[in-house]
């Protein structure tokens, strides 16, 4: 295979909360190459959106990366990511409301962001603002338009064309749709899956929806606990998961089907625990059917590069 | 008690200086005033223990004519500055803790009500207080002063002073919790147990007192320690001019306003200690409300 | 006859500017119309879904259902009572109202964070006097807490330590406080993480075999709706674009919308299932 885009080597993200260290991400390991979608899935709290702020160097006190390394191209950036955020990697947010200056036309706001990272004149800015509108499926015409006079789903659609601007490699999108209605999710959901086929450019996508997982990725990386549980092609990991957590998120998430109203759905029992209380051993051993001894005592590694439990070691 | 102790609140008390120095000073100062009977050496209300010849002692030298030594000196009726400020710091603070209890009960209850039923009421209620808001607070309070002593019957005025001194202060600083609760209200009255409520059949009333009025109380307790620091100085306003508590049972303003006559007749002393000590106490319990808004407010963490 | 009947439901909202605005801008009065001449009706014990997307008019429907909001015209009968009708005096209005119970979206939101567990679940036991005596009424709230699968300890902790399966447990604990006939669940689980999701779902599928509930389900979500309802309603803009049986609706949508939403819904299914798709 070729070289990896991005690569996260064992990184820890802890907090000090008065005397103890807590993990919000433990050594989690991930790749990323050119042109692929790859989804992090889990539950809130699972440590999903704080391994993308750490790739875009987003990690604030009382927050810090406490080991590992994050490789963007061949270069380290977890020490200073100043050149690479914003230009080699974009970010996609939850609320489109929050990347946009409601005060200036979106056409102002794309201009001045392509002006920034590439040496081109007002005229040809323009034009190119014009083609990335054209590009996520607004008229070009409503370039002179404000946010707000734009639907919660188009709005979405202007941040996308604001995070293609500097024609980044990667673009991390943290939960992009579920603020949006579901007919609209669709839609947004296609034009980042094209933008990965036609750009080649490489997605992660964040989200705590085993639907979009399944319609969206390409990978799949399963995080519990900051802890990566399961990573894999999304076909395989949903079809044949390994570990027992994947089987349990998968077997509870309700499906579109006739028939579903006769049968109860799988449950897992209990909750994900708090940072400052993960048990000992593998963090999901008080909610796991098979969890043994060894399982509470030691931490599983990622086996077979796909599934981080005891039962997937041969 | 022990959940107290491990909380995240006194740990941050803990590690926060100013705040354990600003608590433990105001903790002092109300222990003082409290036993005061105990700690003062003399009784300055008592005129039985006053000696005109002690006038005008300065603080830790003996007197030329008596010999005695007091701490802080003596005022020009030879009280002992030490013991008069012990006892005056009795009535500032209880001047303050009533005065804002009323304005507490007040505001509390007028923006509950205003924040949760709405309409006309609201509408009332807060344009009056943004009317009374425009008039600086010590003002409002010495037109109510002024209007409850030309109200009162002669021989009651005497009597009554400190009373009307805390009804007058308490009115002009009801504005900010009414404010406070009525917007914390109208947050909390949209949230879906309040919903819930509505459904069980519980009324009005029994929504607001039950259910809303813990809710909008913890900012309530922040106002009302900076409110009493107000409080405090706007009584001592009111006795430096001379209309608040009577000469013979003097306050920390009056003290101040007593020892001000002094000051360029070079008796620094009956000036300068109850002003450290007005100024000890405002600036404690300023410090500490600020430390508790701070804590207390998720936002600024 | 059905126990429940919503006839010809519409609501209006008034959006319009201030009266002396209006004559200076000389715009006329802007009235939105949350909910327009919708009929539909629930046989006991059973669940029905209103499924919609924003602005469809669906929580609209759920207040006006609840009596917490008036409709501007039409009717809502419940075991052939009229919710809004002249008839009911106050006693009346007390006992259909015990009669409907609500379970709302946010976890955080529905519970009254200074109250203590056992206090939030006996207060409508208390409100509607079902139980006079304290020690019956303990036994009550142990009992019912367990139902939903909570400990009787819990009674003497704040909505703060639980989770947010473990608050909406609590929250249908005091619905079913009341003995109620009807619950309306806005959209229940929400704002709950998939695992729990299907905690919860199960759990209300239990309780309503349990007591025979009947269930009005408010949902964006299909997928949830599929589980959970034996008849749905798809609402688009304050109308009731298509209404059938659960089974019917998802193997042969008829109306355009429905179709959409159907294939515009992130299914798993997709791979677990069957190969609908590459």
């Amino acid at each position: 295979m070729a070289n990896p885009l991005l690569e996260i080597d064992q990184l820890s993200v802890s907090l000090q909360k008065r005397k103890q260290t807590l993990k919000a991400v433990d050594n989690l390991s991930l790749k990323i190459y050119s042109g692929e979608i790859l989804g992090l899935v889990g539950e809130s709290g699972a440590g999903k959106s704080m391994t993308g702020s750490a790739i875009l160097g987003l990690i604030d006190p009382p927050l810090f990366i406490s080991s590992g390394k994050i490789i963007f191209e061949g270069e380290r950036i977890d020490q200073n990511t100043k050149n690479i955020r914003g230009s080699k990697i974009s970010m996609i947010f939850q609320d489109p409301l929050v990347s946009l200056n409601p005060l200036r036309r979106i056409g102002d706001q794309l201009v001045e962001t392509i002006i920034t990272h590439f040496d081109v004149s007002k005229t040809q800015a323009f034009e190119r603002a014009k083609s990335l509108l054209e590009e996520v499926g607004i008229d070009p015409s409503r370039i002179n338009a404000y946010p707000h006079t734009f639907s919660g789903g188009m709005r979405q659609r202007v941040v996308i064309a604001l995070a293609l601007a500097p024609e980044p490699a990667l673009i991390i999108a943290d939960e992009p749709t579920t603020a949006l209605d579901v007919s609209v999710q669709a839609q947004i959901l296609d034009l980042l899956k094209k933008l990965a086929k036609e750009r080649g450019t490489a997605i992660i996508l964040i989200t705590h929806d085993m639907g979009v997982i399944a319609e969206t990725t390409d990978r799949v990386a399963v995080l519990y606990s900051g802890r990566l549980a399961e990573i894999g092609k999304t076909a395989d990991v949903l079809k044949d998961p390994k570990h027992p957590y994947t089987k349990g998120l998968v077997a509870s998430t309700p499906r579109i089907d006739a028939n579903s109203l006769l049968e109860k759905l799988f449950q897992i029992p209990g909750a994900m625990p708090d940072l400052d209380n993960i048990p000992e051993g593998c963090p999901f051993h008080p909610r796991c059917d098979f969890a043994d001894a060894q399982c509470r005592k030691e931490q599983p590694p990622l086996f077979q590069n796909r599934s981080a439990c005891w039962l997937s070691k041969d | 008690m022990n959940r107290f102790m491990q909380s995240d609140f006194f740990y941050h008390f803990r590690n926060t200086p100013v705040a354990m120095i600003s608590f433990a000073v105001f903790t002092c100062i109300i222990l003082a005033a409290v036993f005061a009977n105990i700690i003062a050496p003399y009784n300055p209300f008592d005129p039985a223990s006053l000696n005109l010849m002690n006038g005008f002692t300065p603080p830790m030298q003996a007197n030329d004519f008596t010999g005695e030594v007091f701490l802080m000196g003596t005022d020009d009726q030879g009280r002992d500055l030490f013991s008069t400020i012990l006892y005056g710091l009795r009535i500032s603070l209880f001047v303050g803790v009533m005065a804002v209890a009323l304005a507490m009960v007040l505001g509390v209850l007028l923006g509950l009500i205003a924040g949760f039923l709405g309409g006309w009421f609201d509408v009332l209620i807060m344009r009056f207080a943004d009317i009374q808001m425009t008039f600086p607070s010590i003002l409002v309070a010495m037109l109510i002063y002024g209007v409850a002593k030309g109200v009162l019957p002669p021989d009651l005025r005497y009597e009554m002073s400190i009373t009307v001194l805390i009804i007058s202060i308490g009115l002009s600083e009801w504005v900010p919790f009414a404010r406070t609760v009525r917007g914390s209200t109208l947050v909390e009255k949209e949230k879906e147990y309040i919903i819930v409520a509505k459904m069980i059949g519980l009324n009005k009333w029994q929504i607001m007192i039950r259910h809303i009025l813990p809710n909008v109380l913890s900012p309530v307790l922040v106002i009302a320690t900076i409110t009493f620091a107000l409080a405090i100085i706007a009584e001592a306003t009111l006795s430096f001019l001379g209309v608040g508590v009577p000469t013979t049972k003097p306050s920390l303003g009056t003290l101040i306003r007593i020892g001000q006559d002094f000051l360029f007749s070079g008796e620094w002393w009956i000036l300068l200690f109850p002003a450290i000590t007005l100024l000890a106490l405002a600036l404690s319990i300023n410090l500490f409300g600020d430390w508790l808004r701070d804590t207390l407010n998720p936002k600024l963490k | 006859m059905s126990y429940v009947i919503a006839n010809q439901l519409t609501r209006h909202y008034d959006l319009s500017d201030p009266w002396i605005i209006r004559q200076i801008n000389r715009r006329p009065k802007n009235i939105l119309t949350a909910v327009n001449h919708v009929s539909f009706s629930i046989e006991k014990g059973e669940a029905y879904a209103l499924v919609g997307e924003s602005g469809s008019g669906k929580s609209t429907i759920a207040k006006m259902v609840s009596g917490l909001l008036k409709p501007s015209a039409g009717s809502i009968h419940i075991d052939g009572h009229d919710l809004n009708g002249p008839i009911l005096d106050g006693k009346a209005t007390h006992s259909m109202r015990q009669r409907i119970q609500m379970v709302f979206q946010s976890p955080y939101a529905s519970l009254n964070p200074r109250w203590k567990i056992g206090n939030i679940i006996l207060e409508p036991i208390k409100s509607f006097r079902l139980i006079a005596d304290e020690k019956q009424q303990h036994k009550r709230v142990a009992e019912l807490l367990d139902q939903v699968g909570l400990s009787e300890r819990d009674v003497s902790k704040y909505p703060h330590e639980f989770s947010g399966g473990q608050r909406q447990r609590i929250s249908i604990a005091r619905a079913l406080a009341s003995q109620p006939e009807i619950i309306i669940c806005d959209e229940p689980t929400s704002a709950l993480d998939v695992s729990v999701q299907a905690q919860v779902l199960n759990l209300l599928k239990d309780l309503q075999k349990e007591f025979s509930l009947t269930y009005l389900f408010i949902s964006h979500d299909l997928a949830v709706i599929s589980t959970m309802a034996n008849k749905i309603g798809v609402l688009k803009d304050g109308k009731l674009v298509e209404e059938a049986d659960s089974a019917e609706l998802f193997a042969n949508p008829k109306h355009e919308y429905t179709k959409m939403l159907l294939s515009a819904a992130p299914n798993i299914g997709v791979y677990v299932h069957s190969e609908r798709k590459s």
